[in-house]
């Protein structure tokens, strides 16, 4: 009798002893997975930051008086590589805004839109706007994943107090996911 | 619950190329140790090592090179230079959506709009797409067409779609490409004196041709349209809009008239069937256009 009473317990803590560390390797999977999406979003966030001050002299050569603009940018800019990632994230959007502002004052100069180089640093900036979208992209879907093994049961019971990961937020973010079902 | 989806798509293909390849030595082991027992009952000893050899360093090498060969047979050239940024970088966004490093790219010179992917795994992948389709669509279309084969890429269908292309339509593969060099440029090479050369290969080239269609059959016959309709629907969740690889796919069915010329054994890649043939009424390689454009609008 007392050897079926050991027998059980042994068997029921080894179960749980594997199930905590199956739960315990995946939270630290999906975390891992979080930070790696972050570096993505770094490499491009670095790319564009080293990109900026190509384009904005380049464009300076034409329109030395849009000085606003070009204040704007080195502002937004400096904030691209420090503070949260939250904040980084925001100044690359407001780099996106001015960008856009300076490319429209670039229509009004022909001689600056028919050089080369204008227009490989345009489609290079752009790009990695496109990039940026899609790396902030794949880090919230990460995040989603992390937070929804964390905060339902079983994993919050081996969570170990970890809360919920932030998702990097834009305000006026136009695309939105359509359902998909299989 | 989507995520978990694509972790049993790969599974599945993981267990498909697996038991493709085993169904496929043991065929080509038994084809060469009977024939060999046929001519000499007595060299089967000598035969059966050698015919293990000879199936491990084919079935190894069609996974290995596998996609160098599809790439090859569809005239693929590397997008390089300032002229392929734009295309390089949308791959990259999407390769980054999806959480796999950023494949090869490739141009094909054709004018119909097609594209496709090929690989062993997610880390060693390539995309192709032809000039009409980068000349032809528009951003969010083009996106969607990257994002599909970027699905492909992830889900490992190309792993298995290559391995069928590779192992089983090889025939089919050679034959169209010895054909092909000896139509645009026989002539030039065979007032050299490696005539006798050329013949003889030519010759190969003809006696594969007879084996192929039936080979291509099978090839079609391994592969299930289910992975299309799935790779859409990845591919909208990816680009979060579904209308563009439905624009794009309208496009793609409105221009296309099918005279891409590459061998039957790969057309299972394409994103639309590359080549329009006689057989098509009775069995189509690829799920009807009009359908999966309904699908992705419902979305």
């Amino acid at each position: 009798m007392i050897w079926t009473i050991v027998g059980a317990a042994v068997v029921i803590g080894g179960a749980l002893v594997l199930i905590y560390v199956n739960y315990y390797n995946k939270i630290q999977t999906l975390s891992n997975r979080i930070e790696e999406a972050w570096a993505q979003i770094d490499v491009q966030l670095q790319k564009r930051y080293d990109l900026l001050p190509n384009l904005v002299n380049t464009v300076k050569g034409y329109a030395s008086h849009e000085k606003e603009i070009f204040e704007g940018i080195a502002n937004a800019r400096a904030g691209m590589v420090t503070g949260s990632r939250q904040a980084r994230v925001e100044a690359d959007n407001m780099v996106s805004q001015m960008m856009g502002r300076l490319f429209a004052v670039a229509e009004a100069y022909p001689d600056l839109k028919a050089q080369e180089n204008f227009k490989l640093l345009q489609e290079q900036l752009e790009g990695m706007e496109n990039k940026i979208a899609y790396a902030r992209q794949f880090y919230n879907d990460t995040v989603l994943d992390f937070n929804n093994v964390v905060t339902t049961i079983p994993g919050v019971w081996f969570a170990g107090g970890r809360g919920k990961e932030d998702f990097l937020e834009i305000p006026d973010e136009a695309r939105t996911a359509p359902k998909v079902e299989f | 619950m989507e995520r978990r989806s694509f972790h049993d798509e790969q599974s599945r293909n993981k267990r498909d190329s697996i038991l493709l390849a085993i169904v496929v030595s043991a065929v080509l082991f038994a084809l060469i140790v009977s024939i060999s027992y046929l001519f000499d009952p007595s060299s089967v000893a000598i035969m059966v090592p050698l015919g293990i050899m000879f199936t491990g360093i084919y079935t190894w090498s069609s996974y290995q090179y596998g996609d160098k060969v599809v790439l090859m047979s569809t005239n693929a050239q590397p997008a390089e230079g300032n002229k392929y940024i734009y295309l390089n970088d949308t791959v990259e966004g999407l390769a980054i959506a999806a959480g796999i490093p950023k494949p090869d790219v490739y141009v094909m010179p054709s004018m119909e709009l097609n594209a496709y992917a090929t690989g062993k795994d997610p880390e060693n992948a390539s995309i192709a797409v032809t000039q009409g389709l980068l000349d032809t669509l528009d951003r969010q279309e083009l996106e969607g067409v990257i994002a599909h084969e970027i699905s492909h890429i992830r889900n490992k269908d190309v792993q298995f779609m290559t391995l069928v292309a590779v192992l089983v339509g090889i025939a089919g593969i050679l034959s169209h490409m010895i054909l092909r060099s000896w139509r645009f440029g026989g002539k030039r090479r065979s007032d050299k004196n490696n005539g006798s050369i050329d013949v003889l290969i030519l010759g190969i080239g003809f006696l594969l041709a007879i084996f192929a269609p039936i080979l291509s059959r099978l090839v079609q016959m391994a592969v299930s349209r289910s992975r299309e309709y799935l790779a859409d629907a990845s591919a909208a969740e990816m680009t979060r809009y579904p209308d563009g690889l439905a624009d794009a796919l309208e496009k793609l069915g409105k221009h296309n008239r099918g005279d891409m010329k590459v061998s039957e054994s790969v057309s299972h890649m394409f994103i639309s069937d590359p080549n329009k043939t006689a057989l098509d009424a009775l069995y189509s390689t690829h799920p009807p256009i009009e359908e999966r454009v309904k699908r992705l609008r419902e979305m």
